[in-house]
């Protein structure tokens, strides 16, 4: 992506130019530097002023918020993103909603309307999809945020297998450094423009 | 500067735009059921109007075959935007909305699914309103069938537009004032002929009832293709 992008006629992110290869890219900055900007504009949420957005069709895009539909419960949400994509029996996704649910702790509330559950619980429903969906570019915006130790872990080890099997994984996180021994570049935003 | 390269092939999605479509639509239905709220303020505007309507202007006036559908579809397009927009709203809480617009080809699906869901609780709410009328307003119905095709004509050509119009106001603060403003002038020939076949039907004038239902299908089709054209820019 090579990009300018003005909000509110300013410009938040300023000739970014970003390489994405297979793998984990951490995107880090100071809070306002323009990471979740960034992570937006690669998922086609916003819209770009000069230069282009060259990424996959197939992005998940995880933001600051868990995204997911209120009225409906978790394993509802996660059923309606998998069968969206279509990723049944895929092997970037090999896990059905149930073991994903249990994967990620929430097995038992899963049928709990989501605007029910606890911050965390929502937070590690939201993450689930990782596991049920496939996708070319996966977007995280800070999601070790009100995560535990243990969901920290789960998330380290899913992030690892979609990064083996090939997808591109950019997270955004302004303090964490959890995934710095694995990702294959650190790259940080000040102001809004990408220093390597 | 090097335009960005993403190592991995393009993959898009397995599942075909219809079934993306009904599967919001499906999405929208189950919290409907678990929250009906958008239902419930939509049928309830269209009592209060209803009973309001014989109270402001007298029953005599509020029978009359013209005076009685045009109020009905003042109320339920005020209704339609009701229930619109609290669907909207439930997408924007924890930005539920980002995730579907991120799928691919989920703008389109998005847009697809709502018509199709609030097209089905629209039938619902004027199920309800036109009974209420008929009940409340002692109103002969000499053409019944007529009724049936012209107010489910009327109905489903209300969705496309109030759909892109609350999706073109959706992150703007004045979008209750600005949802009607832009959706009444667009919808006046919906309501012109909405009002016209509906009035014929309680005349006794099947031709005319039958002639304005056309309109009311034309107008549908052509609603249906301006917010598939627009839809996904509006969003963006």
């Amino acid at each position: 992506m090579h990009a300018t992008v003005v909000l509110d006629e300013r410009p938040v992110l300023r000739a970014v130019d970003l390489d994405l290869p297979p793998g984990i890219t951490v995107l880090r900055g100071p809070n306002g530097s323009g990471k979740t900007t960034a992570l937006r504009a690669l998922a086609g949420l916003l819209p770009i002023a000069r230069g282009e957005r060259d990424a996959p069709d197939d992005v998940l895009y995880l933001g600051h918020r868990p995204q997911l539909l209120h009225g409906l419960t978790a394993r509802e949400n996660l059923a309606f993103f998998r069968a969206f994509r279509g990723s049944v029996g895929s092997p970037a996704a090999p896990l059905g909603v149930d073991d994903a649910l249990e994967l990620w702790g929430i097995r038992r509330d899963a049928d709990r309307p989501v605007e029910h559950l606890s911050a965390g619980q929502r937070r590690r429903a939201a993450l689930a999809r990782l596991e049920v969906e496939t996708c070319a570019l996966a977007l995280l915006d800070e999601p070790f945020a009100e995560l535990d130790d243990d969901a920290a872990a789960v998330l380290r080890a899913t992030l690892a297998r979609l990064a083996h099997a090939g997808s591109a994984v950019v997270v955004a996180s302004h303090g964490h450094h959890d995934l710095d021994d694995v990702a294959v570049r650190v790259c940080t935003l000040r102001e809004g423009k990408l220093e390597t | 500067m090097s335009d960005v390269t993403i190592g991995v092939a393009r993959r898009s999605s397995n599942t075909s735009g219809p079934k993306r479509a009904w599967l919001v639509a499906a999405r929208e239905v189950r919290a409907d059921l678990r929250q009906p709220d958008g239902l419930i303020a939509g049928v309830t505007f269209m009592a209060v109007l209803v009973l309001l309507e014989s109270l402001i202007v007298g029953p005599q006036t509020a029978r009359q075959s013209a005076v009685a559908p045009a109020l009905y579809w003042v109320a339920l397009l005020f209704a339609a935007i009701v229930t619109t927009t609290r669907s909207f709203d439930r997408e924007l809480e924890d930005d539920a909305i980002d995730a579907v617009l991120a799928l691919p080809g989920g703008a389109d699906a998005l847009y697809a699914g709502k018509l199709i869901a609030l097209a089905g609780s629209l039938v619902v709410v004027a199920l309800v309103g036109g009974l209420l009328e008929v009940v409340f307003l002692d109103l002969a119905v000499p053409l019944p069938l007529q009724l049936v095709v012209a107010t489910l004509l009327g109905v489903l050509a209300l969705p496309p537009i109030v759909v892109l119009d609350v999706a073109l106001t959706l992150r703007v603060r004045a979008r209750a004032a600005l949802v009607p403003i832009l959706a009444l002038p667009v919808l006046v020939p919906q309501l012109v002929a909405g009002t016209n076949a509906v009035s014929a039907a309680l005349s006794g004038d099947p031709s005319g009832s039958l002639g304005w239902s056309g309109l009311l299908l034309a107008a549908g089709l052509a609603y249906t293709a301006a917010g598939i054209i627009l839809v996904p820019t509006a969003i963006e």
